[in-house]
């Protein structure tokens, strides 16, 4: 007679036949295979064999089991006995992903960041301190929760074993990735952040700091970076109003010394009234006909009513503009470099990251617009308290021809001071609204059709759910996966039809997983989301109830398969990646190719936006490489360094000329329609050879890239604030990194330079 | 005042900030980057 049994962990508990009867019930009517009476019989039989194995000792769990799946069978439940098995294995799978679990929180909570590879998966978020931490051991039981319950076992494996990559798996239930801010749209009547209402800003000052917030509220309610499309013709708003102030200031002030006089500031108010009534416009930037005919009207009255001859109202008029222009450019300034300070130093996320965030600029042509994107880039020049240069936001300069890309062009000059201020800041990248994908969708005189680049390089344009909106505002991309295309090479053993089977069925197993995702961010309400949907970020969520479900105006975003390891697969299945040939460039090119037609085919077929992306490798570089290392062993060219190459970049330690890899690379830019980035690397001197610079930048826009970036060294030594490449030895300073500098040298590098750190509490 | 500013003498073991793009991102020093980063970073060759 058994009396007690021992479980897994050990523990000997008090034994209860019902258990048994019940598991084995549910069993049966999973598959439909039988009812209680039939369990018991089972039950019956499985308990005389237990009787017969162990007689009055104390049975193991796992025993028990066993013998409750022999006895499903011997009774002919085949499907029962199957649905047994599965369901155990399932328990095993939970029960060892609680243990690995615990043993990753142990990572967390013990092992120095510098030491642990895991902690330094995401390089924005600092694993040694608290809030990071805490956001780690969160991610890690998401993870554990999600691949338990959420994935089906056939996704759980691929990405489990590293066939495909689910990014940021830890927020599989909960949100979308990234939105492309309308700012404008936002701020027009005001809006609320969920602790108060914020009204609409009325100088450029307010507008910038309410960018910077919006940017941080949104980047709570998804789990990807934020950017604002618009924010040239964003931020021109607040400066026209920041403008019409300080006319009527200085107005008011010239009048007041001319007249020796208290208070005229009805006069100058009656004046640029009565100018604006006339005109049409208020005060405004600018040398054009109306600014001309603004300025006389309000001389005129000026006159009227001061008895002011007209000579010298006309001229305290000028003089006013001036100062105003003066005035106003310097507020910009200020709010632009504060816009970068807050956006480096202000904390999203549980406190553990700075926002990521990016803005894109370059094409208003306004005198206000010139004046934001001027500022900003010289914000972005003077780089931080201590001349550090700023990590965000990414600034994305939009490249157009008969804009600014040529001489002549009314921004030409902005778009010369953006790549002096690239040489030395590794920001703005460029977009190139040109190229052929890019160009389909520009209309003059609409920014919204401009193609904006948010975080690391994702696109969103066009629209396969409602085609009257292929549109860059106020959508985003709503989750991607990514696959390993290297290990489908590698498995395909040189048989190319082999290779292109198995890359379909990879192709749709993420489809159907990207679908299941879907289904669960598409059931949430707009109270989920209280600012990208509940204050109206997000395209036509203005037109939902709080407690709406969100699934339709989700299908404005897209569904984004990416893939890795370009080179490395093609060298995996033809012995030379697309670098060392065009014949390996036209492989490549029909692969990708290959790629983007599933995702065009699957976009029609399911009325939603799937996308190819050229994935951002953040945290996937090596963790592919790895597994396959161990699978396969150090392939040559294909496993044996520690990451794969990026999307379809060449490989970065090929030799290539920029040219060369810049046509290389251009062709891939087409078919990857939810985003491509493509580097060229420039030494330092190089890159601060302007024209090099530039020719590199004309070479891209020529080739037809979407979006490039030139990488070069940026070094700093924190202790003497210079900026610019050090090898060994800092170049100003002498020393070397970790090393001391005396008091005597620090005094006489202060008197030569004046952007020395200072130090309190040591001199 | 930030640890680095309370030590007697200045600059004794203050590295240099070595900031580099990855992945569209810059990082303000490769501290944080993990492994594969790290030696994605060591071979990139200059492309002239």
């Amino acid at each position: 007679m058994i009396t007690s049994i021992m479980k897994r962990d050990g523990r000997v508990v008090l034994y209860d036949a019902g258990k048994i009867a019940s598991a084995i019930l549910k069993a049966l009517e999973a598959a439909g295979e039988g009812d209680a009476a039939e369990a018991a019989r089972v039950a019956n039989r499985v308990e005389r064999e237990l009787a017969l194995e162990c007689g009055s000792g104390t049975p193991r769990i796992e025993q028990i089991q066993d013998l409750v799946e022999r006895q499903l069978m011997e009774c002919g439940h085949d499907e029962a006995a199957k649905r047994y098995i599965l369901y155990r294995a399932n328990r095993t799978r939970i029960r060892e992903a609680n243990s690995q679990l615990m043993k990753t929180i142990d990572e967390i909570t013990n092992v120095d960041a510098r030491l642990s590879d895991m902690k330094r998966d995401n390089a924005n978020i600092d694993g040694n301190t608290a809030m990071g931490s805490m956001l780690q051991i969160g991610t890690a039981g998401a993870k554990a929760y999600n691949a338990a319950y959420l994935l089906t076992p056939e996704q759980a494996k691929a990405h489990r074993e590293g066939d495909i990559h689910i990014h940021d798996f830890d927020f599989y239930s909960l949100t979308t990735t990234c939105t492309q801010i309308d700012i404008l749209r936002l701020f027009h009547g005001g809006f609320s952040t969920g602790h108060g209402f914020l009204r609409e800003p009325n100088s450029i000052g307010s507008y910038a700091a309410l960018a910077a917030i919006a940017i941080q509220s949104n980047q709570n309610d998804q789990h990807g970076g934020q950017s604002i499309p618009n924010f040239d013709y964003g931020m021109a708003e607040g400066v026209a109003k920041t403008f019409a102030k300080a006319y009527v200031t200085k107005l008011t002030e010239s009048v007041e010394d001319i007249l020796d006089s208290e208070d005229e500031s009805d006069a100058a108010r009656a004046a640029v009234t009565e100018a604006a009534q006339a005109t049409g416009h208020t005060a405004r930037l600018g040398e054009g006909a109306s600014e001309a005919e603004f300025d006389r009207l309000a001389a005129e009255s000026l006159a009227r009513a001061t008895r002011l001859d007209g000579g010298t109202a006309a001229r305290l008029v000028a003089t006013a503009r001036r100062r105003a222009w003066k005035q106003t450019d310097r507020e910009t300034y200020q709010a632009m470099e504060g816009f970068v300070h807050n956006l480096n130093t202000m904390h999203s996320r549980a406190g553990a990251q700075t926002p990521f965030s990016s803005i894109n600029y370059g094409t208003d042509t306004s005198p206000e617009g010139r004046m934001v994107i001027r500022n900003i880039l010289m914000a972005e020049d003077a780089g931080l308290g201590f001349g550090e240069t700023p990590i965000f936001p990414i600034h994305i300069f939009k490249v157009k021809e008969g804009v600014n890309y040529n001489e002549g062009d009314p921004n030409y000059d902005l778009f010369q001071l953006s790549m002096k201020v690239s040489a030395k800041r590794l920001f703005p990248n460029y977009v190139f609204l040109d190229a052929p994908f890019n160009l389909q969708y520009y209309k003059p005189g609409h920014p919204e059709t401009e193609v904006a680049t948010m975080g690391c390089r994702t696109r969103v344009m066009g629209n396969v759910y409602d085609p009257s909106r292929q549109i860059a505002y106020s959508r985003g991309n709503l989750s991607f996966t990514s696959i390993n295309l290297p290990r489908l090479a590698i498995e395909a053993h040189g048989d190319e039809a082999k290779f292109y089977a198995s890359l379909d069925e990879m192709m749709e197993l993420v489809a159907r997983q990207l679908l299941d995702r879907f289904e669960i961010q598409a059931a949430k309400r707009v109270y989920n989301y209280p600012f990208l949907m509940g204050q109206g970020i997000w395209l036509d969520s203005d037109q939902l109830g709080p407690a709406d479900e969100v699934r339709e105006v989700l299908k404005h975003g897209t569904l984004s398969i990416g893939f890795i390891g370009l080179a490395e697969t093609l060298t995996a299945l033809y012995g030379h990646h697309h670098g060392e040939s065009d014949e390996m460039q036209k492989k490549g090119l029909e692969i990708v190719g290959h790629m983007r037609q599933f995702c065009d085919d699957k976009s029609q077929a399911m009325k939603l936006n799937f996308t190819l992306l050229a994935t951002p490798a953040e945290g996937l570089s090596g963790r592919f490489t790895r597994m396959d290392q161990k699978r396969y062993g150090s392939i040559p060219g294909v496993t044996d360094r520690e990451y794969y190459t990026n999307s379809f970049h060449i490989p970065v330690w090929y030799p290539i000329s920029a040219y060369d890899k810049i046509q290389k690379e251009a062709p891939y830019h087409a078919l990857t329609n939810a985003g491509h980035i493509s580097y060229v690397e420039l030494d330092g001197d190089t890159a601060h050879n302007l024209e090099a610079f530039e020719s590199v930048v004309r070479c891209m826009h020529d080739a037809g890239v979407g979006y490039g970036s030139i990488n070069h060294p940026v070094d700093r030594d924190p202790v003497c604030g210079y900026v610019g490449v050090i090898g060994d030895v800092c170049p100003r300073c002498g020393r070397r990194s970790g090393e001391a500098l005396s008091p005597e040298k620090l005094a006489e590098l202060r008197k030569k330079f004046p952007g020395v750190p200072s130090f309190c509490g040591c001199e | 005042m930030s640890a680095m500013q309370k030590q007697s003498v200045v600059g004794k073991d203050v590295p240099f900030e070595r900031i580099r793009r990855i992945t569209g991102y810059l990082v303000g020093t490769m501290d944080k980057w993990n492994d594969a980063k790290k030696a994605e970073e060591r071979d990139r060759v200059k492309h002239l």
